[in-house]
């Protein structure tokens, strides 16, 4: 007797017309929106009464997938879209999807400033190391040394810990986790959607076709999750570590969760 | 039916301030957005329009809108585009520097469609004086295919006439349209009436009667342009820069694509006689023509008056709009007169439209001037004598 | 009655209130007056801290170019920005000058007045109101406006606190015209 079809219970989520994906073999953008769909369905949140952003690169892409009104294509700009929306439709809850290029490059400004005002909305930012789209650039969140499309001879430049020049912008829900952290992502996400306020969940991801294959020779995507572990420890794990073992290393787990006003734009009553 | 009245607006008593003033331009043209309905603005510091920003900040709470000081021109730009599509009337103010970063954003709103007021109040590189040397830039300063639409006060009445109609504009056909001024009209304060609320047209954008399953974001007739639906009710559009079918999904089809940018651009070009306007002044038996716009109108008007002393017979005709060119104007004129006077403030620009409108019919003299002011009569007038010999 | 066009220079030094009194004939003329008018300022670098100058062109009908080439009337407060806007001044144009200010006239002007509006301030208490003696002093000696007529102006633009001192010093500019009977009779 053939075996019940049984459909994923997330799948009424997609936009079915748009699959098959575009993600490679192996990325965690496909991880990230899972966990999100989830966190979505656990606290009964519709998508189609949401407006979601992605900028330009792959995890803008993610919620091209979901069935919801969204804003798609400028590189950097989701937050500035954002900032009007919000001060138009404050009820209408906004969730953007961004790469760490995204974000912390070309839209930097934006994203310091949206976390200065508490902008109340929510930020997946997948930290991937690199920019992925474009064919493997060093990108501000790519550690030292790495070698990439435009630094073949490894990095000269400092990263940026995006979490904390978030913390310390302003905004006040900041947590980090991994594509290996199924539960502890979802649990961030469900926590971020109902915070009110700036919330920033970055997930280091694989990138396995470019990061993996130019900084860690390897095209594996295992083998990029691994080298994600090894370079990454819980923050409570991190109290006991010394100086020279946190060097280069991410530390994960939630950095601030606290109730600030948030941004409303102008008005009278001050 | 989607024209209304200003006095059908939330607190229209406090957005029409109904009498005679004597303002300042800028000001006026904040007026003329208010009473037009405006109810969101992001702006970043620049003169000579920070007199937009100061008053948009005064005014916009008092009728229960919101101002913005974005952190950069990009912010202003994109917080438009975001205010826009969830449902406001927009407005953003900058001078020529400032308009070069917004062409990334106004670029996704020519796409996507997004009704957007942009004042350029254009002054030189580096510093405030007055110029008219970017006009091309309002027209192709972004990247891919579209069409601007661009309006062109010359006093401080048509500051606050001319911003109500961008509004209109913006709102009737999806796409931005630029308020063309400079220094000389918007830091000069002049006689302007503002009239009764119900004399004030009124136009808004439709939304879709459309049930969600059968909405189509980006299906609209032939040159025309599509209704709005409202954010976060189950029409789950997408908005994307990239190429879109009438779903409104990413498509790189090149008989959807260029579908699309027929229509985008079409809906502009094929209806640019409904859109254009001009002024005639002293046109009846003139055998020379000044075809100027802007600030310009204004001391032309003066040299053909002083021209007529001499007995040569000059009328001028005022482009309310130069984008999209009112071909149809320049054509009639260009045939029934000896020459043009393309009259501008710049080194020489708008007068290849003109001359590429004329086609010939007559010759096209530019009388160009760059040097931080507008022409005085008697420049136009020696440059007359000279020409009419 | 000053001729219209009348073309108006105001020029003197940045915090003297230059700019304001342009406005204040402007929109006395524009919204009690029914007359039409254009007020313009030299700004840009050149014009901070320093001169500073005001025009005005009112008239009964639209006027177009904003900027009048030569003025009929000159009103100065400072010597450089008299030398500076002297050269523009129609021969048989207006020149009011207030003479502790301006003390070396370099061309003979026939209509000239001398009006001492920063001592007549500082006797009313504040010598910020200088500008304002000398509105009240054109409204008289010209004709320029009626004096009522500037009076509602002052009490709509000008902020609250000075507005008694401001009706104050503009009653002194008229009551100036009036004893020492400086009129314009061209």
């Amino acid at each position: 007797m053939a075996e019940e079809l049984k459909i994923n219970p997330l799948r009424k989520y997609l936009r079915e017309d748009k699959l098959p994906h575009f993600f490679c073999a192996g990325c965690g953008c496909g991880q990230v929106l899972n966990y999100y769909l989830q966190a979505l369905d656990e606290l009964k949140m519709d998508p189609e009464q949401m407006l979601h952003m992605g900028g330009v690169g792959c995890t803008a892409r993610i919620p091209i997938y979901i069935k919801t009104d969204m804003f798609h294509g400028v590189h950097g700009r989701t937050l500035a879209w954002a900032t009007g929306v919000k001060m138009v439709r404050p009820d209408l809850p906004v969730v953007i999807f961004a790469g760490d290029g995204d974000l912390s490059s070309i839209g930097g400004n934006h994203w310091i400033h949206a976390c200065r005002r508490n902008l109340d909305v929510t930020v997946v930012m997948v930290n991937n190391m690199n920019f992925a789209m474009t064919g493997g650039q060093v990108a501000p969140t790519t550690p030292e040394e790495s070698k990439t499309m435009t630094t073949p001879y490894g990095s000269s430049e400092p990263r940026f810990d995006v979490c904390s020049l978030a913390v310390a912008a302003g905004a006040t829900h900041v947590e980090r986790w991994t594509t290996a952290h199924p539960v502890q992502c979802k649990k961030a996400m469900e926590r971020a959607l109902q915070h009110k306020g700036f919330s920033l969940i970055e997930i280091v991801s694989q990138c396995p076709t470019h990061y993996g294959r130019y900084a860690l020779k390897t095209g594996d995507p295992v083998k990029t999750m691994e080298y994600i572990q090894s370079v990454t420890y819980l923050k409570e794990q991190g109290e006991k570590m010394t100086v020279q073992e946190k060097e280069g290393k991410l530390a994960l787990g939630q950095f601030v969760c606290e109730d600030k006003p948030i941004y409303i734009g102008s008005n009278m009553e001050l | 039916m989607s024209i209304i009245r200003a006095n059908q607006l939330d607190a229209w008593e406090k957005r029409v301030d109904t009498g005679v003033h004597f303002m300042l331009g800028n000001y006026a043209l904040v007026e003329g957005a208010i009473s037009a309905g405006c109810n969101f603005f992001a702006g970043y510091p620049i003169t000579p329009a920070n007199e937009i920003s100061e008053r948009m900040s005064q005014r916009l709470p008092q009728v229960g809108g919101k101002f913005v000081q974005g952190e950069d021109e990009l912010c202003s730009i994109f917080a438009l585009a975001g205010a826009s599509l969830a449902g406001a009337k927009v407005m953003t103010a900058t001078a020529s520097a400032g308009y070069n970063y917004m062409q990334e954003g106004l670029g996704y709103c020519y796409t996507i469609e997004a009704p957007v007021v942009v004042a350029d109040v254009m002054r030189t590189r580096g510093d405030n004086f007055a110029s008219y040397a970017d006009v091309y830039q309002l027209r192709y300063g972004c990247s891919g295919d579209y069409e601007a639409i661009v309006v062109c006060p010359s006093s401080v009445q048509e500051l606050y006439d001319y911003t109500i109609w961008a509004f209109n504009l913006a709102e009737k056909y999806r796409n931005p349209v630029i308020v063309m001024s400079e220094a000389t009209i918007s830091l000069m304060r002049e006689r302007l009436e503002i009239p009764s609320a119900d004399k004030i047209e009124i136009f808004n954008r439709k939304y879709t009667t459309a049930k969600p399953s059968e909405y189509l974001p980006f299906g609209a007739p032939e040159n025309g342009c599509p209704d709005f639906a409202p954010l976060g009710k189950g029409y789950n559009t997408i908005y994307s820069l990239n190429p879109h079918n009438e779903k409104g999904g990413i498509d790189w089809d090149p008989d959807d694509f260029e579908r699309l940018y027929k229509r985008v651009c079409g809906k502009i070009r094929e209806n640019a006689d409904e859109i254009c306007r001009t002024e005639q002044y002293m046109m009846d038996d003139a055998d020379y023509v000044i075809v100027t716009y802007g600030s310009e109108v204004r001391p032309s008007i003066d040299a053909a008056k002083l021209a007529r002393e001499e007995g040569i017979k000059v009328g001028v005709v005022k482009l309310c709009n130069i984008w999209p060119v009112p071909e149809t104007a320049i054509r009639e004129v260009a045939g029934n007169v000896g020459k043009i006077f393309a009259v501008e403030m710049n080194i020489g620009r708008y007068c290849n439209e003109i001359a590429r409108v004329a086609a010939g019919k007559c010759p096209v003299v530019p009388v160009t001037k760059n040097r931080g002011q507008i022409h005085t009569s008697a420049e136009l007038l020696r440059v007359i004598r000279e020409e009419t010999k | 009655m000053l001729q219209f066009p009348q073309r108006i220079s105001l020029c003197g030094f940045g915090g003297q209130g230059i700019i304001l009194s342009a406005v204040l004939l402007g929109t006395a003329a524009v919204t009690k007056g029914g007359l039409y008018a254009v007020q313009t300022q030299s700004y840009g670098s050149e014009a901070r801290g320093g001169q500073c100058q005001a025009e005005l062109i009112i008239d009964k009908g639209p006027i177009n170019s904003p900027v009048a080439e030569t003025k009929n009337l000159l009103v100065a407060m400072f010597q450089t920005a008299y030398e500076k806007y002297i050269p523009i001044l129609d021969e048989d144009g207006v020149l009011v000058i207030d003479p502790q200010l301006v003390t070396n006239l370099v061309r003979p002007i026939a209509n000239t007045f001398a009006v001492p509006a920063t001592q007549i301030a500082v006797d009313l208490g504040n010598r910020m109101a200088a500008n304002m003696v000398m509105l009240g002093f054109l409204s008289e000696c010209l004709g320029l406006l009626k004096a009522e007529d500037l009076l509602e102006a002052v009490k709509d633009q000008v902020n609250p606190r000075f507005v008694e001192l401001n009706l104050k010093a503009v009653q002194a500019g008229i009551d100036y015209a009036k004893d020492n009977n400086l009129y314009y009779h061209g």
